[in-house]
């Protein structure tokens, strides 16, 4: 959409200088160098195009790097696993906007880890390869018109014009069973272990979706409503899963489906590598996707990369 | 005056439970009765992984109305009835307890407490590995050699667990095993995820904590798997250690345990 892009430069043309750089990309007219992108102007692209206010407090900041670091290509990907990194090294990418931590805790807390081994690696090999890691989970979720990722994965599940005018969370889907829902998934997120709770012949048609981890509430509170199906990515087993084993077990006519937490959202990171590639044109953006982290003994898979 | 006899009621038997326990009061827990009145005459004992509806169903019909379960009734780690007011599963459950004279005791941080761990030492015994724990630790493993999809592939099968999931190679050399039973929380996983095990087993742990970092491990050319049995699955055997443990000194009433069922089901 050509129309809209020329449309965003011209709201940043407006305003900070690192705006400026994209209403005049690369040349510098006063001394006719290039002006390199730094992770700072791909940031002010984001937080002037993202559609919503930009809220502190949250975990979306820089994990690694800096903004004033050169940007040479962007990643967008799930989480910055150690192969996520890899991949984004090998391709030349250094700028790696994650969904989900790098250090292991949503907050990526590192007071814990300051003598941890790993921690010393993956830290070492994010400097060696000159990556900035820039998390970038609350303002995905917060994008509008679309939550990021509920996009994203509507797209990967071919949902886009099942989305309820009202709840942009549900999709009234083409009748199906719980069994016919679990069957598309694992076809279209290439899924071996998804998990679901009630009956495989439930009727389905109504399906309400929270992509990621989902706690008891509001999860308990989507199961309530309308949908006959709630999807996740993941739940504690004594809450959210315990409510849905319970509502099968008085006879309720609904079911939970586990999808896996990198499984169910992954895809809302290719649409963030969409969104960007529209902001940014001066270097490469790719999705980086990533394996599924588990398998099951009727399906063994080792898929994780072991060379550094 | 003659000491009354009469039934004995839920009240007295927890604080046998308790006080056999040898498990310190905490100041801080979940252990509580959650449901029932505590002066209820008690006509049995049913352990349970969780207090599920069906669970709870089974139990009643059995004629067992006191409920020692690991993981609460009320679907919250602390059996909070925050925003369940109205609920109708919750009035349905709850009338289902009362009508049945039901007493629901959350029994899982004194049953962790007591020395040796009780849950460990029933998961231990149940997967037949009492003989290859390390000495001085309830939950360290020595087994004989195996790899990563045999181990997966037996606790399956012992567990009864179709929806076990594992990080790593499924070819991975493995001896020593550590269990964080039920939870594990980012600390200690990591912790002991750098210890020389070679495999942690638990319930669940969150896909970006323990999860994201044995696969990190994995990626940097540690040799290390990680199975998620399934909170229920990684301690039902657990609670059936504890009825048999509750038998040996309580005779006035049947003790049982409840199995649970498989939680989920997938798709091959």
């Amino acid at each position: 959409m050509p129309g809209r892009t020329f449309s965003r430069r011209a709201v940043l043309a407006s305003g900070t200088s690192a705006a400026m750089a994209v209403a005049t990309p690369i040349i510098s007219p006063a001394f006719g160098q290039t002006k390199a992108l730094t992770a700072a102007d791909v940031l002010a692209r984001m937080r002037v195009n993202i559609g919503t206010e930009w809220r502190e407090g949250g975990v979306d900041r820089f994990i690694a790097g800096s903004a004033d670091m050169p940007v040479r290509g962007i990643a967008t990907t799930m989480m910055a696993t150690f192969d996520a990194l890899k991949a984004a090294a090998a391709q030349n990418l250094n700028l790696v906007i994650t969904h989900e931590p790098t250090y292991w805790s949503h907050q990526d807390r590192l007071d814990q880890l300051q003598d941890d081994p790993l921690y010393k690696k993956k830290l070492a090999f994010i400097q060696a390869h000159g990556l900035i890691v820039y998390h970038f989970h609350d303002h995905w979720h917060a994008k509008r018109p679309v939550d990021g990722i509920n996009d994203g994965m509507a797209r990967k599940m071919g949902w886009t014009g099942y989305r309820d005018t009202t709840n942009g969370r549900q999709y009234n889907l083409p009748a199906t069973t719980l069994a016919g829902l679990m069957r598309s998934f694992q076809s279209r997120l290439k899924d071996r272990t998804l998990r679901a709770v009630g009956d495989p012949a439930l009727a389905v048609r109504k399906v309400v979706t929270s992509w990621g981890f989902s706690s008891n509430f509001p999860g308990i509170t989507f199961l309530k409503g309308d949908a006959d199906v709630l999807v996740v990515g993941e739940a504690q087993d004594w809450d959210l899963v315990a409510y849905a084993q319970d509502l099968a077990g008085a006879g309720r006519k609904k079911g939970l489906v586990l999808l896996g937490h990198v499984l169910s959202e992954q895809w809302g990171m290719d649409a963030c590598a969409d969104w960007l590639a529209q902001l940014v044109k001066e270097v490469p953006v790719r999705f980086l996707p990533l394996i599924e982290p588990y398998w099951n003994p009727s399906r063994p898979v080792f898929e994780i990369n072991t060379r550094i | 005056m003659a000491e009354r006899t009469g039934p004995i009621t839920a009240l007295q038997l927890i604080a046998r439970i308790l006080e056999k326990s040898g498990a310190p009061n905490r100041s801080q827990t979940i252990d509580h009765v959650s449901a029932g009145d505590p002066t209820t005459p008690i006509t049995g004992i049913a352990t349970m992984a969780i207090a599920s509806l069906e669970c709870l169903k089974r139990a009643a019909a059995g004629g067992r109305n006191l409920i020692l379960a690991y993981d609460p009734a009320f679907w919250s780690g602390n059996d909070s009835f925050d925003h369940l007011e109205g609920d109708s599963l919750f009035l349905e459950k709850r009338d289902f307890i009362r009508a049945h004279n039901l007493v629901c005791f959350n029994w899982h941080d004194h049953w962790r407490d007591r020395v040796p761990d009780g849950m460990a030492t029933g998961m231990a015994a149940a997967l037949g590995w009492a003989s290859y724990q390390v000495a001085g630790n309830a939950s360290l493993f020595r087994l004989p050699q195996t790899t990563l999809l045999d181990l997966a592939r037996d606790l399956q099968t012992r567990l009864n667990d179709p929806t076990i999931r594992v990080v790593g190679d499924p070819k991975l050399a493995v001896r020593n095993v550590a269990a964080l039973w039920g939870t594990a929380a980012q600390m200690p996983a990591i912790q002991l995820l750098n210890t020389p095990i070679d495999v942690l087993v638990t319930g669940y742990a969150r896909e970006w904590e323990a999860v994201e970092y044995a696969q990190d491990m994995i990626a940097a050319g540690e040799k290390k798997g990680l199975i998620l049995l399934g909170e229920a699955a990684s301690v039902d055997l657990g609670m059936k250690y504890c009825a048999e443990w509750i038998a040996t000194f309580v005779d006035e009433v049947p003790v049982e345990f409840v199995p649970s069922r498989p939680v989920y089901w997938g798709i091959g």
